[in-house]
């Protein structure tokens, strides 16, 4: 175990854009993590004059917004939310994805036909619209943003899982695994399914990415959870002062680009660590 | 960079010029007015639920209704009452009746004339049961004289600022009979393409972008409207819209299209106008309400207490950037007729507020007084910053509190409708007559469900609706002033809803938009007199 692990890091560490990423994730978890002794007061908590640059005040080292309160402080706690968020709404797609793919793959006929068209319904809906409207019969809650989102990025998941499926159903371990008596779910499950995770994980991590735009989107919309402070809704927030304090917008802005950008690189790492075909690549 | 240009550096100095004082004068009318032209209008706000809301339904739907509705009366800047519709509005010597004279040769957009006949139904049916409500209760029949005659009786003496007030109002849309009579007039489907006598007729509703009227070829004031199409668009956010002004989109946007810190970019670029006229007749509050069906908030203290923990200067300092000012009492200090300064005011004392919560019987147990949920209508930028800000405030004096900030249909569904909040952030535009406008807030019979900008709070006090009673019947105009006057003390002790702060909302055009407002509420006019300088 310990050395396939072993194995896995060094073929992870070969892409050294994916070591890059994984630092930047890091660094945005270390500072989720340190938010609140960094900052111990309520970061939505109006500290100052309103509209401190950047690098002026000591006190405020990302300056302040239109309220007066602290950048600084907004992006850390931004951070807990924003991956808090993403983790979820990934972790809520992964398992419907697998569910419906794994099922439909395995049981396949009218089973497969059925969840297959529904995958489809969920896919012709425009994401961000479907989101909006999903958050907006819920409610403004950070629970139910993150479940919206987990709901309109599970069918690649779910597509994926039935193709890796598909090709594992007949392989001969699996009829094996039949003529022994196994039972359905736990061929599905214990046997085919550890197989077919790779591509998913990969799948997956990409999805956190896509969560946490998600996330920004409905928050610069004025739709997110009012009671926490987010990047997208400090951009929206800001966005009526781009024209003389474009900081405001800059900050949340570069943390939520420079974020994606790392989660991305670190689903290229997964992909190449966990891609059997590439593995010597 | 191609460095700094001479020309750059005069614009600049103009633009500073400008930015001190920079009201321009260019909404007088200037030179010959020109026909033609397409004018593309907005305001601070979003897109109404219909082009027209029998009921109300606020400044979104007025300001596409009356486009297409005219009204009998309208108040011009100097508070005097011009003719529309009416040429003249006599009273009786007791005021228990009113002469109405209608201009003659008026037609509907679908070329049928006005008539006595209209006017009745519009009093019987529309005003009385609907619009106006309990404002004309004292309406008791309306008969057509002549074709152009009508006479107007009421149970008791109707003062006649009052009636006119109220004829010149929101309330006052005069509809066409052979559309909406033997019809259910609220949900009529004809309310999103309205017939009027206004200038301009509905051509096509885009929802979610836009609405275009054409010129009404059969005006009965010959000549008008100056412009051949007016578009009314709606952006979601103040920047946009600056950004449409500037992309040459936008040619005209009422109450606060932009946000306050573009206000002296656009002017200072001399291709655009910031006026601060024709407002008096609505002007704009951000109130606090507390709903009275909550425990917590029937108590009078508890209100008290939490108006001492709000800084009201912060608001308008800050959040609307020195465009608002602090209120006093329920009346708007712009209203020069009925405001008084002599109620009782809440200063921002935070300490008092605590002291106050105490006594009212909500000391802290382990951090926290009590729970609160906390509305802040989301349908202006300015309100979410409010909400923000409250509830910061609140959490001050020792509340939780739970805030949301929904979008225009669900905040007006929580607040008006479901009656789902312990504190509301909302707006309202109240007219110099105070009823029904500022009053049916504070009257037991302004609790209408479902109806918005009315009594949500579920406050009823037998002496207000006393005083709001005697108001109404009072025709000695100065015995009224006192008679308001009382009224604001009322209110103010009892705060069951209060201004926040008075708004003072400003127009942003372009310098070739000519003649607009002129009225004391210009964002309610038909607009058949602007005309562009092109």
């Amino acid at each position: 175990m310990i050395a396939l692990f072993i194995d896995f890091a060094r073929r992870f560490a070969r892409n050294r854009a994916a070591l890059v990423g994984l630092f930047l994730v890091l660094v945005v978890i270390g500072v989720a993590i340190a938010a609140p002794w960094w900052f111990p007061r309520n970061p939505l908590r109006i500290v100052g004059r309103p509209e401190i640059w950047p690098f002026v005040s000591p006190r405020y080292p990302l300056g302040t917004d239109s309220l007066g309160r602290d950048i600084a402080a907004m992006t850390a706690y931004g951070a807990r939310t924003t991956l808090l968020i993403g983790l979820c709404a990934s972790l809520t797609a992964t398992i419907i994805g697998i569910t419906v793919g794994a099922t439909a793959a395995y049981v396949g006929g009218w089973v497969d036909e059925l969840l297959m068209r529904l995958t489809e319904l969920f896919q012709t809906i425009p994401n961000l619209i479907f989101v909006l409207t999903i958050v907006s019969i819920l409610g403004q809650k950070i629970e139910y943003v993150t479940i919206a989102v987990g709901v309109v990025t599970w069918t690649p998941i779910a597509r994926l899982t039935r193709a890796e499926f598909m090709s594992l159903r007949d392989r001969e371990f699996v009829q094996a695994c039949r003529a022994m008596g196994m039972g359905s779910l736990r061929i599905m499950f214990g046997e085919i399914l550890p197989n077919a995770l790779p591509p998913v994980i990969v799948l997956s991590s990409l999805v956190i990415a896509g969560a946490v735009l998600f996330e920004s989107a409905v928050a610069f919309l004025g739709l997110g959870d009012p009671n926490v402070t987010s990047w997208g809704q400090l951009i929206g927030d800001g966005r009526t002062l781009i024209r003389s304090s474009w900081y405001i917008c800059a900050v949340p802005g570069l943390a939520i680009m420079l974020t994606v950008l790392a989660l991305n690189l670190v689903g290229d790492g997964l992909n190449d660590a966990l891609n059997p075909k590439l593995r010597d690549r | 960079m191609s460095g700094f240009s001479r020309r750059d550096f005069l614009m600049t100095t103009a633009g500073a010029a400008l930015a001190s004082g920079f009201v321009g004068s260019s909404s007088a009318a200037t030179g010959t007015p020109k026909r033609g032209g397409t004018l593309v209008g907005t305001w601070g706000g979003f897109e109404p639920q219909s082009l027209f809301v029998p009921a109300g339904g606020g400044s979104s739907p007025y300001f596409t209704s009356t486009k297409v509705f005219e009204r009998l009366l309208r108040l011009t800047v100097d508070l005097k009452f011009e003719p529309v519709l009416a040429l003249d509005i006599k009273p009786a010597e007791d005021f228990r009746s009113y002469t109405i004279k209608l201009r003659p040769n008026v037609t509907w957009h679908d070329g049928k004339p006005l008539t006595a006949e209209d006017l009745v139904f519009n009093a019987m049916e529309y005003w009385k049961p609907i619009s106006a409500g309990v404002t004309l209760d004292a309406l008791e029949g309306a008969e057509a004289v002549d074709p152009l005659t009508v006479v107007l009786k009421f149970k008791v003496p109707v003062p006649e600022f009052f009636l006119k007030s109220v004829l010149a109002g929101k309330a006052g849309l005069v509809i066409p009979k052979h559309i909406y009579a033997g019809s259910n007039i609220i949900t009529n489907p004809v309310n999103n393409t309205p017939i009027g006598t206004g200038p301009f007729k509905v051509k096509e509703w885009v929802r979610g972008s836009h609405v275009e009227f054409a010129r009404h070829d059969g005006y009965w004031n010959a000549g008008l409207p100056y412009v051949d199409k007016l578009v009314i668009r709606w952006w979601r956010d103040p920047a946009s819209r600056s950004a449409a002004f500037e992309a040459g989109q936008l040619d005209i946007g009422t109450f606060n299209p932009i946000p306050a810190p573009d206000i002296a970019r656009l002017t200072g670029t001399k291709k655009f106008v910031a006026e601060t006229k024709g407002y008096s007749n609505s002007a704009w509050i951000t109130s606090v309400e507390f709903n009275q069906r909550r425990e917590i908030f029937k108590k009078r203290e508890v209100r008290q207490a939490l108006l001492h923990a709000i800084d009201r200067s912060f608001i308008s300092d800050t959040i609307f950037f020195g465009r608002a000012h602090p209120s006093i009492g329920a009346i708007p200090s712009s209203n020069s007729i009925f405001f008084t300064k002599d109620v009782q005011d809440y200063p921002f004392d935070v300490k008092k507020a605590a002291k106050l919560l105490d006594a009212a019987g909500y000391p802290v147990k382990s951090g926290s007084r009590f729970k609160m949920s906390l509305v802040s209508a989301g349908w202006f930028e300015e309100n979410v910053k409010i909400g923000q800000y409250l509830k910061q405030a609140f959490e001050d004096v020792d509340i939780t509190v739970e805030l949301a900030i929904p979008d225009r249909a669900t905040s007006l569904k929580r607040i008006y409708s479901d009656y789902e909040y312990d504190v509301a952030v909302s707006n309202n535009s109240g007219s110099i007559e105070l009823i029904p406008a500022t009053t049916q807030y504070y009257t037991t019979d302004g609790i209408v469900k479902g109806a918005a900008f009315r009594n949500a709070t579920g406050y009823s006090n037998p002496k207000m609706d006393e005083i709001v009673g005697k108001m109404a019947i009072e025709t000695d105009e100065k015995k009224r002033v006192s008679l308001v006057h009382e009224f604001d003390k009322l209110a103010a002790i009892d705060a069951p809803i209060l201004p926040m702060v008075d708004l003072e909302p400003v127009t942003i055009a372009r310098a070739d938009v000519r003649n607009h407002s002129l009225t004391a509420d210009f964002m309610g006019e038909s607009w058949a007199e602007v005309w562009l300088d092109r």
